[in-house]
């Protein structure tokens, strides 16, 4: 019975993959047909965008996506850290955290790729600025979920590692910290595809290279296939990453499950 | 067994909250001292000020008016001498019970060296009983064993005075009694002062040295009764003596109306 029942989600499962492939497969083939019979002017087609990536991949496409990875990975690197600690920080400190909230709240309220052209002028064309820019955002996003993260936690619980002889930075480092965990991994889990936005957003505006650089480029020559294999190149991106941060939930989920 | 030292008083103390309402009296002005190695017991109905006691030698809170002394000092910060065990779950749900039993000696106030730690954890282990679930977890733990696992975590830094607010309010009957048997033995052997807050009054007698009645809304002591029977007591058997049969009946009359008030 229980073997016949597993048998049948499986099947079923396959099923709708192959449903998936020949859906996908079907598009595929009606846009090629309608750029091979009718147009390709404004559409483009799979095969010429095939091709257009072949050529990139001899033509340094590898180094644009690197251009792209490491300005999302060291902004990252950067603001998650930071943004964790200062919300832990002021979670525990409601006074500084009132004082500096409107400020906070502020800068937040501004669409934070709009700083992008600033930043360009104040650190140039290279890395920086798009660094800073994901900094920023990954900053805020892991602030403000971390710190509500901490209000959660039970004031007696504080009071009682208190009373276990916890010093108040123990009490941050040993008790709040691995109580927010999971709001933490939550907070990781917005800010990856929040990364790649603001880096190509920064790309966009003005760079020498990246993934966001080869679209601004191939739109300047209103080359339609290029824009269609650099938004290719980019869902990729952004399908990879969302994997890597459906892998960060299902260890939430896990450690929801323990600490439930 | 009481030493004739004093090391806890309260003399006039006070707790009001403020509430947006206005204030409401937690306690009214209460005077209370505590011997060292003497197990007090705090009975009454809820809200009657029990906790806020507990709290403020603590010193989680601070009296609103009077004086409450520790071993002849003002309570104005953290009480570290005391070891307390609240009503609630405290433990922390990400560590083993191992973990949770020895994480007050990884603090900066109990520093000790992993090897004594994992030391007294074992001894811990097995003086409240809990063999073989040293790696389970708080989640995967029953209600009786998780309140061991505070209990041991309460006791392996050795504090001086047990706080204890209900410590057994959610176990079953019988679970309860395995608990107060330990609980003795543990005391006997440590020499502890325990400050034991209870509504169940079999628990009290069968405990302490010292059953103070609590009146409700606010909170004040309505009588204090020594509770002469024998140590070592046999808390499976001891509800079944005529003594106390007799010191239930007279702390009863006292409880009853405030309980009746509710």
């Amino acid at each position: 019975m229980a073997t016949a029942v597993v048998r049948n989600v499986i099947a079923e499962r396959r099923i709708v993959i192959v449903c998936r492939l020949v859906l996908f497969a079907l598009l595929l083939a009606g846009w090629e047909f309608y750029g091979r019979f009718v147009s390709d002017v404004w559409s483009s087609r799979p095969s010429l965008i095939l091709a257009r990536l072949w050529t990139w991949a001899g033509d340094g496409l590898l180094l644009h996506i690197a251009t792209t990875l490491t300005e999302m990975a060291c902004g990252l690197l950067i603001g998650a850290p930071v943004g964790t600690l200062l919300g832990l920080v002021l979670g525990r400190l409601p006074v500084v955290a009132g004082l500096v909230r409107p400020i906070i709240f502020g800068l937040y309220s501004i669409p934070l790729v709009t700083l992008a052209p600033l930043l360009i002028f104040w650190f140039g064309l290279d890395l920086a600025p798009k660094v800073i820019l994901v900094s920023i955002v990954t900053f805020f996003l892991l602030f403000f979920t971390t710190f509500a993260g901490v209000q959660t936690i039970d004031r007696e619980l504080i009071e009682n590692y208190r009373l276990l002889g916890a010093s108040r930075s123990e009490v941050i480092r040993k008790m709040i910290a691995p109580a927010c965990l999971a709001w933490i991994l939550s907070g990781l889990k917005i800010a990856l595809p929040y990364s790649l936005i603001s880096a190509t957003v920064g790309e966009m505006l003005l760079a020498r290279a990246g993934v966001g650089f080869l679209l601004m480029y191939a739109s300047q020559q209103i080359d339609i296939t290029g824009m269609l294999s650099a938004l290719t190149v980019l869902m990729v991106i952004g399908v990879t990453i969302g994997e890597a941060a459906n892998k960060l939930e299902r260890r939430i989920m896990r450690w929801r499950l323990l600490v439930a | 067994m009481a030493n004739g030292q004093e090391l806890l008083k309260l003399e006039g103390v006070s707790k009001a909250f403020e509430r947006d309402s206005g204030a409401i009296m937690a306690l009214a002005p209460t005077d209370l001292s505590v011997e060292r190695e003497e197990f007090v017991a705090l009975v009454g109905p809820s809200g009657c000020g029990k906790s806020t006691i507990l709290n403020m030698v603590a010193g989680l809170l601070r009296p609103s008016e009077g004086r409450l002394t520790y071993d002849g000092r003002p309570v104005d910060d953290l009480n570290l001498r005391v070891g307390y065990m609240t009503q609630r779950d405290t433990l922390l749900p990400w560590r083993n019970a191992g973990d949770n039993i020895g994480s007050p000696l990884e603090l900066s106030a109990h520093k000790t060296s992993k090897s004594e730690r994992d030391e007294k954890i074992h001894r811990m282990i097995e003086l409240v009983g809990l063999q073989g679930f040293e790696k389970h977890y708080p989640g995967e733990l029953s209600g009786g064993m998780r309140r061991r696992v505070a209990l041991a975590r309460m006791l392996i830094y050795n504090p001086e005075t047990l706080l204890m607010d209900e410590p057994f309010g959610a176990l079953d009957a019988q679970l309860k009694l395995v608990m107060h048997d330990e609980i003795q033995r543990i005391v006997g052997i440590g020499r502890k002062t325990v400050l034991f807050v209870t509504h169940d009054l079999a628990e009290a007698i069968a405990l302490a040295d010292r059953v103070v009645v609590f009146s409700g809304r606010p909170g004040r002591v309505k009588t204090v009764r020594e509770i002469d029977l024998p140590r070592p007591r046999d808390v499976f058997r001891i509800r079944f003596a005529p003594r106390f049969t007799e010191l239930h009946e007279e702390l009863w009359d006292h409880l009853q109306d405030e309980v009746n008030r509710d």
